[in-house]
């Protein structure tokens, strides 16, 4: 009579090879992922703090069957409407203009107050936080925790609504992108910069994150000298590199003179480099006074270190191809920085 | 122009980065470092009172061929490492910035009729 395992194998009628081989199957699934906190330690954050930055909010937005309603509308029939369809919100819109938000809690607050059968324009919020398509969705994330809401309408350039944005979406996206990613570093060996580097080629990808202390001017600088080597290592053309270190520079020299400190991040990958300045406040009051030729805040000690002209946000904004600035008081300012590496003239070519 | 038509120019001692064979293309004389960011030009050489490390740090960003400070200003020994470090010529000059600009111009002048 042949043996088999079944109490080790659950009734498992394969052959003992076949299960061997199964388990070693399994086994080396185990080893390299998926998941992931994998293999070093070190890929995983850097996969997603890149994709948070690639990724765009119109890459994870709902665009299509946006459930709204019209500001005539009664609330009863926003109720129902969120009743049917699971969710806890509703744009008012007519065409793609955005006119305000019916929440729950406005449902809750009609059914108590007896207006559930008054028009939607009557009750709804309109003071509202939107996201902008084009942001990088580490500012939605970013919105989602800083807010208490589940959802954010999501406005293009000419403010009109263009898709609906909630947590599940973002996670959604997030998980597929990451699955990706994971599947394409686990196969090929090496991880973080999986193509050949080949003389004058961009690597995939790279990051690095340089502390700035407040009012550290003897250090200040370093983090943008050390993005200027990365880039000619990376083979990237000079006058790309001069656009990407002033930015880098300047932005540096921002944190650690008029903020109580923070971070540059900076990643590059085939198509673009990425500055993110980012400081633990205090905010920024007015963001475009700041902006403006010549304003600043410094002081005297600021100038007679060369800096406080007030160029610092204009000039990095003049030499990216895209710019945006976030700035709450006190919790601190974000300012991205990005410049496409595709045009040829990005790429050296001696 | 190069580093040593500066010195002598300018009756000023390199101090650190060492010689180079580079040549000016632009001249900028300026003491904000956020003004000498905005310059595009090539080839900066660099003329400013600002005795500090961030001057040579903003020479280095905009690959500047060499960095005079100007009045015989004390030089900070960090500035002249970060000058070593980043190869960037560093000139001490006794004269005012106004001075340098003017033999500057007038041997770029020369240079060119020459």
């Amino acid at each position: 009579m042949d043996y088999k395992p079944t109490i080790l194998t659950g009734g498992d009628t394969r052959s003992d090879d076949q299960i061997m081989a199964a388990h070693e199957r399994r086994n080396v699934r185990r080893v390299s992922g998926p998941g992931l906190p994998g293999s070093d330690g070190k890929g995983e954050p850097l996969v997603i703090m890149e994709l948070l930055q690639r990724l765009r909010v119109k890459d994870v937005m709902r665009d299509h069957d946006i459930i709204s309603v019209v500001r005539t509308d009664t609330m009863h029939f926003a109720q129902n409407l969120m009743k049917r369809n699971h969710i806890s919100g509703v744009p008012v819109v007519e065409g793609s203009r955005l006119f305000g938000i019916v929440s729950i809690n406005d449902i809750i607050m009609a059914l108590e107050g007896g207006w559930i059968g008054d028009p939607c324009q009557k009750h709804m919020a309109t003071n509202l936080v939107v996201l902008e398509e084009d942001m990088p969705l580490a500012f939605a994330l970013k919105y989602f925790e800083n807010y208490i809401f589940g959802r954010f309408p999501v406005l293009n350039k000419e403010r009109d609504l263009v898709g609906i944005v909630s947590q599940r979406d973002v996670t959604r996206v997030l998980m597929r992108e990451l699955t990706k990613e994971l599947a394409r570093l686990e196969g090929t060996p090496g991880g973080a910069q999986p193509e050949a580097k080949s003389e004058g080629a961009l690597p995939y990808y790279s990051m690095r994150q340089f502390v700035v202390v407040r009012n550290d001017l003897s250090n200040a600088g370093k983090a943008a000298n050390e993005i200027k080597k990365m880039l000619s290592e990376a083979g990237v053309g000079k006058k790309t590199i001069r656009r990407i270190a002033v930015a880098a520079y300047e932005l540096e020299i921002n944190v650690c003179i008029h903020s109580l400190g923070g971070s540059i991040t900076f990643i590059l990958d085939s198509h673009k480099a990425t500055v993110i300045a980012k400081d633990k406040g205090p905010g920024i009051k007015d963001v475009e006074w700041a902006l403006r030729d010549g304003t600043s805040t410094a002081n005297d000690w600021i100038r007679s270190m060369g800096f406080g002209a007030g160029m610092g946000l204009s000039n990095s904004k003049r030499v990216a191809d895209v710019f945006d600035i976030k700035s709450a008081v006190p919790t601190g300012t974000t300012v991205l920085c990005e410049f496409n590496l595709d045009a040829p003239s990005a790429v050296r070519t001696a | 122009m190069n580093t040593t038509d500066i010195v002598k120019t300018l009756d000023g001692t390199l101090v650190a980065g060492g010689e180079s064979d580079r040549t000016v293309g632009t001249v900028v004389a300026n003491d904000l470092m956020s003004d000498v960011l905005l310059n595009d030009g090539d080839d900066i050489l660099l003329l400013t009172s600002l005795a500090s490390d961030q001057a040579i740090r903003t020479a280095n960003i905009v690959g500047a061929m060499c960095v005079v400070v100007h009045n015989a200003k004390p030089l900070p020994q960090t500035m002249c490492q970060v000058a070593d470090t980043l190869g960037i010529p560093l000139v001490s000059s006794p004269l005012s910035k106004y001075e340098s600009c003017v033999r500057i111009h007038a041997f770029l002048e020369a240079e060119a009729g020459a």
